[in-house]
């Protein structure tokens, strides 16, 4: 003990007179192990705190207060007690010592055992004692942090202050000009005010010593330190401001005021806080400034041309009219929101009848700013809106000026979530339904594309809205929908049609599924009446394109299991005229009407009823169609089935998959059992029209027509959910595998190697799956080193699925076969195909081995794989010789070309030699998939960057006159993207760039040319006054 | 047309910027260059090859828009968008700034030495012509400041011989000067092009004004000398022919060849003409034919022509895309 | 510019704009060669919504300053003819907004053009001499040597916001 005592003597002396800062740690250090207690500090630090020299005094405060905040938490109400009494007498002595006082009273102030009457005494020393701002930065800030632990901890005892303590903290505070502090500062503030102190008689004080910062104007330094934002001072002084209806009566005249500044800023802040008190105030407070707010309110949005002012005025706009909407509920005076509203209706619905609608912009958003505050609001100003907006309309000829009306009428209908209507109340539209339904199909009728489009939009708005529309409404919105498909031909308006039809039809299917669809089938089933070579025909006008509009509607409206079960049958019946040659239909056709269905599964809510409905009609529907056109084969003479073409096989894929993806379990494990049979042993009874000869091999079959609908199959087991039991499995595999290895036509091995990887991805783990996939591998292998083999290229193709299945899933087996494959890259024959199978490793698929089809596919799969095997890539590139070294980095930048974003960029830095490499590469799919991944990494570019732009830009410029448009557009936009980056950086590449950059501006391919337009046009501004 | 116009050299002579003008020393050995690069270029043959011989680029700080030659061939003056004029002494081949001329407001578009060597026109944006002496210690000195123009001045050239000043403006017409007691007045204002004027040129004997426009037209001029015609004065000009329909933009330069006669233009339209005098033709209504016409000659629009002073037929042009062409003209007439 | 100046035409009429333009097969095909056709200059001028009027920040089809129908351009022959209305027929914009114009083209076009910019006739109180300075290449090259006015320029012409 003596020991401690002599020891803490010394450090004591150290610290005090031999100016050795690091021993306050280890006294702290001690005081936190229970070597010696605080008091014996104080005891140990006696002679110095009596000390006549206010330094060595100041030297010992500065010790103690150093301890005291480490160590505060471990200190005794009674210790507490008397050291504060030791601090607050210390708050009288010399100016010098002060700061040490006031970081010791910080640390004080913040201890849970203060004793009570403490804080009450600590603040009066502190108001009385010290001048707040004369004090250095940080011992302000000490100030304001003693004001807030207080605050935290003794609201209580503070209150009882009263407005001593209001007046207090406004004297501290006042004159304060660092922002770090003002934060501080407004939080006490804030306090002050949320928790109920008392103001009374200081009200405006601290109004005043607040609002004198308002609004903030505030730019951080340069490399600013700490952090502080603009942003952050506005909206904490915002959160005192607008804190309390006390200050409104101070308040409104002020932002009255700052609305009159020429800052923009000025005004976009006290907008935004006239909005955020407006959510506070009542009516009382706001009834006196009204006329006047609403004056400068509508001044601003009228005048301004900046987008957040005028965006910053409607808010204001609409959160005063909700205030008074909420006085209304409230209280039985005078209806001051019928008052506001008719000032507001006064200088705006002129607007909108004057002729030349120069002010109808601003004039219809405020208007619908207001009424957008509530259902009451919205009630007052459509009723005096909408009969002038729709009577003008009339009167106008102009389709411009029709169109700008029918827009703003749009602003009208749809009900904000704070004006949509309760229970109970009917829409704020009611009266105008007839209008309006006139207006919009007067205009749906006119030849104008643009004014078609508006009305198109205001008709699904209108439908929307329940109550709206009535049963004889909307079939004559269905009856001219119709008409547009079959009519239209301006793809704008048949793309809006499409979008009005398929919101309608959810809320009002039966007109749809009763006019809609039989149009539509009547016309993809009629007979040819106009000549197609007809030279008047533009590309739109003809039957095809027609047609093309009705089968894609036909997916549009199938929103609701009542009209799929119209719609799908009209598709499938297409099909089935495609096979038998009834109609005759292009290849693209019967794509585009397999695209169809496919839209239909994907929007078809996932019922049991639709389930059934795919798995019962559509689903053996189209594999019967398929298995008929495979068996009849190719018909050298005459008609042959459009369903053999790979094309239309590859259409019908996604629709099985996505109807398959969304089975329920029990339906799923039919279909799997149904598939299964059909491919192991012809088994056909679960479709219709089973005609089928018997012992039918699909799997076995010489004939490609037959073999490749092994595709199919792949639709069908391979996008099931993952609890599905597959029969027959490893007879299954067999036969796939043998296909896969052993057929001649690409289409049949690829499916069947991609149907094999979807099964081994899915299948549980365990020596069976191991035991299958070996075996595979060693067959693979084999057929791989046998250099002469026939077979090779399916070998390679069914490893490269196969690696893919399992990389997915991270099985262990994956490691082997990715080694594999990069042996293959210095293959002189699979060279350039193992280099662009990484491509197909990374990215997805669209039709097997992807989340929506239940695969298993791993998280950050893709950085794992390229976090294990760039090296790899790398090293094989610096070995390569010159001629092979392409192979590598075509490899790389696909690899690096699928990762994600923020990967690329970290790893950039270290492949950016590679990729400069890469891009002198005279192969064009290495050049592009290389420009792709470096256009993103050169938005925000890594510091590596800086010394490679020479080479870069010699690169880069002169890929802008490649043969290949995409790279040409590719290497654009590097150089676009590299026109960011700083001005001292790119400067010196300006000259040689706007050179390079003026021949692709004569780019024979439009798309070029505008990638070279908005690359050149951003190097001009470089180092241009006005421009960067 | 059996006469022709070959080209003979091209020559990158300000990349990445517009070449504005080019000027004959008058022993035609150099020709001098100027563009929007701030440079003035100096070129002279070596072998059968142009080559720079020099580039002043430390002289003005914006486009160079003329230089003109002092008829000793000593000095080059060249005005500039900085609104300066700088006038260069050539020793051997090396050129050194003598002496800045300030005091245009603006862009000084031209300058101009008088045949004596003695006298130096400018003239600017800020629509005044100034009249400068340059004495024998090489000091120059603002005799008189003109403003006869309500706009742009683009131009101005000494008659051949005489102490004579013509100018070109933005406000569409052309005014003469003559020195009148000690000071500088315009004695005749020539009015007949519908747009801006913006070159002009004196026949060899100086009777006779060429002037191009934007109207994409020439109009030649002749001075009216008493009793030729009634109800002229003396010292008055009037058109006496106009080249239209020739021209598919903007001309921008017109130059009189005073070995040939021959009428070169050069033309927003990319294109150089040169026309020749119909001899039959009555002297009080000459007439011009086109006699070579080369559509591309350069791929952007020409900014000036220029006849070589000794070697007849060799006419330089310039244009916007930096370049200088050297042609040869043959005729057969 | 100045408070003043704002002031003087605060709402203009505006258009929606165009949507944009469809992607056409044969725009995608390598070998097919794209004219350079009216709607592409037109996209050039509003590229990519951002405005020539100082005045506004939006763009100029918005403010129907310039509209399809008055931008006319030739491929084969080289030549572009733009119309752009002001604002409003006193809008004293309108040479900087004709200059804007015209340095975007310059900048955007194959240097074989030839670009004039006018204003629609009978839409502004001088405007031939505005078409008159926009024509002169000579004081237009001044123009941009003249830092201020660069400065504005580019600024009309910057994709950022200033």
């Amino acid at each position: 003990m003596a020991a401690d005592s002599i020891r803490l003597l010394d450090l004591v002396g150290d610290f005090v007179t031999g100016q050795v800062d690091s021993k306050a740690t280890d006294v702290a250090n001690g005081v936190k192990s229970g070597q010696f207690s605080i008091l014996q500090l104080v005891e140990a630090l006696g002679l110095s705190l009596t000390s006549s020299e206010s330094q060595t005094r100041g030297r010992g405060v500065q010790l103690l207060s150093q301890v005291l905040e480490e160590c505060y938490t471990s200190l005794s109400e009674r210790e507490v007690e008397v050291l504060v009494a030791f601090y607050e007498n210390r708050l009288k002595d010399h100016y010098a010592i002060t700061p040490h006082v006031l970081h010791g009273l910080k640390a004080l102030a913040k201890c849970t055992v203060l004793p009570k009457g403490s804080a009450v005494s600590i603040l009066k020393s502190l108001f009385q004692d010290v001048h707040v701002q004369s004090l250095m930065l940080a011992e302000r800030s000490c100030v304001y942090n003693i004001l807030i632990s207080l605050m935290e901890s003794r609201e209580e005892e503070l209150k009882g202050l009263g407005p001593d303590f209001v007046f207090g903290f406004v004297q501290a505070v006042d004159g304060e000009r660092d922002p770090r502090n003002l934060l501080l500062a407004f939080q006490i503030a804030r306090n002050i005010i949320h928790r109920g102190y008392n103001l009374s008689q200081f009200t405006e004080e601290l109004f005043e010593v607040t609002s004198c910062y308002f609004p903030i104007d505030f730019t951080p330094p340069p490399n600013d330190p700490h952090g502080i934002t603009q942003e952050e001072l506005i909206q904490a002084l915002r959160a005192v401001l607008t804190g309390t209806a006390q200050f409104a009566e101070f308040l409104l005249p002020l932002i009255i005021e700052k609305l009159d500044s020429d800052m923009q800023n000025a005004k976009v802040d006290s907008l935004q806080t006239l909005a955020a008190c407006a959510s506070v105030y009542g009516h009382k407070e706001l009834s006196d400034f009204l006329p006047s707010l609403w004056s400068s309110i509508r001044r601003e949005v009228f005048q301004t041309a900046s987008e957040s002012v005028e965006s910053a005025g409607l808010s204001a706009l609409r959160a005063l009219t909700s205030c008074l909407c909420r006085s209304v509920l409230t209280s039985n005076s005078e209806d001051s929101l019928h008052v506001f509203l008719d000032l507001v209706l006064k200088d705006c619905q002129h607007h909108l009848c004057e002729p030349d609608l120069k002010l109808v912009w601003p004039s219809a958003k405020l208007l619908q700013a207001a009424s957008g505050a509530s259902y009451r609001a919205s009630l007052i100003v459509t009723a005096v809106v909408l009969p002038t907006l729709l009577e003008q309309y009339s009167s106008r000829t102009q389709c411009a000026q029709r169109r700008t009306l029918l827009e703003v009428v749009q602003g009208f209908i749809q009900p904000t979530a704070s004006s949509w209507p309760a229970e109970g109340e009917e829409t704020v539209l009611q009266p105008f339904r007839k209008s309006l339904c006139s207006v919009v199909f007067s205009a749906l009728a006119e030849s104008n594309a643009s004014l078609q489009i508006t009305a198109a939009k205001v008709l699904t708005k209108l439908g929307q809205q329940p109550g709206v529309l009535a049963q004889p409404d909307v079939e004559m919105a269905v009856d001219h929908l119709s008409r547009l498909v079959l009519e239209e031909h301006d793809a704008k308006v048949s793309l809006a049609v499409a979008e009005c039809a398929g919101s309608l039809s959810r809320l009002h299917p039966a007109p749809f599924a009763s006019r809609m669809i039989p149009k539509l089938k009547q016309e993809i089933f009629s007979e040819p009446t106009v000549r197609e070579d007809d030279f008047d025909l533009l590309p739109g006008q003809s039957r095809d394109a027609g047609r093309q509009r009705c089968i894609m509607a036909l997916a549009s409206v199938s929103t609701q299991p009542s009209l799929v079960r119209e719609s799908a049958p009209v598709l499938l019946q297409m099909l089935a005229a495609a096979h038998t040659g009834s109609r005759i239909f292009s290849v693209e056709e019967v794509v585009s009407v397999c695209c169809s269905l496919q839209r239909i599964a994907d929007q078809t809510p996932n019922t049991e009823e639709m389930g059934h409905f795919f798995h019962d009609v559509v689903i053996p529907r189209l594999l019967t169609l398929s298995l008929h056109a495979a068996l009849q084969g190719e018909n050298e003479s005459g008609h042959s089935s459009p369903l053999i073409e790979e094309a239309v096989l590859s259409a019908i894929v996604p629709v099985i998959n996505t109807a398959c993806a969304a089975l329920q379990t029990e339906l799923a494990t039919t279909m799997a059992a149904q598939a299964v049979y059909l491919f192991l042993d012809g088994d056909v009874s679960f479709l219709p029209e089973n005609d089928c000869p018997s012992k039918i091999q699909l799997l076995r079959s010489q004939s490609w027509t037959q073999s490749q609908l092994v595709c199919l199959l792949m639709a069908c087991v391979c996008s099931l959910p993952h609890s599905v039991d597959i029969p027959e499995f490893d007879r299954l595999l067999g036969q796939l595998e043998e296909l896969s290895c052993t057929s001649t036509h690409p289409f049949s091995y690829t499916s069947a190697a991609k149907c094999f990887a979807g099964l081994i991805n899915k299948r549980a783990a365990g020596q069976t799956l191991d035991g299958v996939l070996e075996k595979t591998l060693r067959r693979i292998s084999v057929t791989l080193d046998n250099q002469s083999s026939a077979q090779r290229i399916q070998a390679f193709n069914l490893l490269v699925w196969m690696t893919k299945a399992l990389l997915l899933r991270y099985h262990p087996l994956s490691a082997v076969l990715t080694d594999k494959v990069f042996s293959l890259m210095s293959d002189c024959l699979l060279a350039s195909q193992a280099a662009d199978c990484f491509e197909l490793l990374m990215s997805d698929s669209p039709d097997v081995l992807n989340r929506s089809c239940h695969a298993d596919v791993r998280i950050m799969y893709r950085q794992r794989f390229f976090a294990e095997n760039s090296g790899k890539i790398v090293q094989g590139f610096n070995c390569a010789e010159q001629g092979k070294k392409s192979v590598y980095l075509k490899a790389l930048s696909h690899i690096v070309n699928n990762l994600p974003r923020q990967v690329q960029l970290t790893e950039l830095p270290s492949l950016l030699p590679v990729l400069l490499e890469a891009l002198s590469c005279p192969d064009q799919v290495v050049q592009l998939s290389t420009l792709c991944c470096l256009q993103p990494a050169l938005l925000d570019p890594p510091p590596a960057l800086s010394t490679q732009l020479e080479a870069l830009f010699s690169r880069l410029l002169p890929l802008t006159a490649s043969p290949s448009m995409k790279v040409r557009i590719a290497s654009l936009r590097c150089v676009h993207a590299l026109s960011q980056l700083p001005e001292h950086m790119v400067l010196p590449f300006r000259a040689q760039v706007l050179r390079a950059l003026a021949s692709p501006l004569d780019d024979k391919k439009r798309l070029v040319r505008k990638e070279a337009v908005l690359a050149r046009g951003e190097w001009f501004l470089i180092g241009s006054p006005g421009g960067r | 047309m059996k006469d022709t116009l070959a080209i003979l050299h091209r020559l990158s002579a300000h990349p990445e910027s517009r070449c504005w003008y080019v000027a004959w020393h008058p022993l035609g050995a150099l020709l001098a260059s100027c563009g929007g690069d701030r440079a003035v270029r100096i070129w002279g043959k070596e072998g059968d090859d142009w080559v720079c011989k020099c580039a002043l680029s430390d002289g003005h700080q914006r486009t160079v828009r003329k230089v003109a030659w002092s008829p000793c061939g000593h000095y080059l003056a060249s005005a500039s968008f900085d609104a300066t004029t700088c006038i260069w002494k050539m020793t051997n081949d090396d050129f050194e700034c003598l002496t800045v001329l300030e005091g245009h407001e603006n862009e000084v578009k031209c300058v101009a030495w008088a045949s004596s060597g003695h006298l130096l026109a400018t003239c600017s944006r800020d629509k005044s012509v100034w009249i400068w002496e340059v004495d024998e210690e090489d000091e120059y000195e603002c005799v008189s400041v003109v403003n006869s123009h309500t706009q742009d001045v683009k131009h101005v050239v000494w008659h051949p011989t005489q102490e004579l000043l013509a100018s070109a403006s933005y406000d569409n017409k052309v005014c003469i000067y003559k020195e009148e007691d000690d000071d500088w007045e315009c004695r005749a204002t020539l009015e007949g092009h519908t747009s801006t004027v913006w070159s002009l040129s004196f026949d060899p004997e100086g009777q006779r004004l060429a002037s191009c426009s934007d109207d994409r037209t020439v109009k030649i001029w002749k001075e009216c000398t008493s009793g030729e015609d009634e109800d002229s004065t003396d010292g008055a000009w009037k058109c006496v022919c106009t080249l239209s329909g020739f021209h598919g933009r903007t001309v921008y330069d017109v130059s009189w060849c005073h070995l040939t006669g021959a009428l070169a233009t050069a033309c927003g339209d990319d294109g150089v003409r040169v026309f020749k005098e119909d001899a039959a033709a009555d002297p009080r209504h000459p007439a011009f034919y086109l006699s070579a016409h080369v559509p591309k000659a350069h791929n952007q629009d020409v900014n000036c022509v220029a006849w070589h002073p000794k070697e007849a037929g060799l006419l330089a042009t310039c244009s916007d895309n930096g370049e200088i062409a050297i042609w040869n003209y043959q005729s057969d007439a | 510019m100045s408070g003043g100046a704002r002031l003087e035409n605060a709402n203009p009429l505006i258009f929606q704009r165009t949507g944009e333009r469809l992607l056409t097969a044969s725009e995608e095909d390598e070998d097919v060669a794209d004219p350079i056709d009216d709607r592409e200059i037109f996209d050039i001028l509003l590229t990519p919504n951002y405005s020539y009027d100082p005045e506004h920040p939006l763009s100029l089809e918005e403010l129907n300053v310039v509209e399809q129908v008055r931008v006319k351009v030739n491929d084969e022959e080289s030549t572009v003819s733009v119309e752009f209305t002001p604002t409003i027929p006193h809008c004293s914009m309108a040479t900087l907004i004709g200059l804007s114009v015209k340095v975007k083209l310059l900048r955007s076009l194959p240097a074989r053009f030839k670009i004039d910019v006018h204003i629609t006739p009978g839409t502004h109180v001088s405007e031939d001499a505005v078409n008159k300075q926009l024509a002169d290449k000579e004081r237009v090259a001044a123009a941009l040597e003249n830092s201020q006015l660069l400065e504005v320029v580019n600024q009309c012409l910057s994709t950022r916001p200033a």
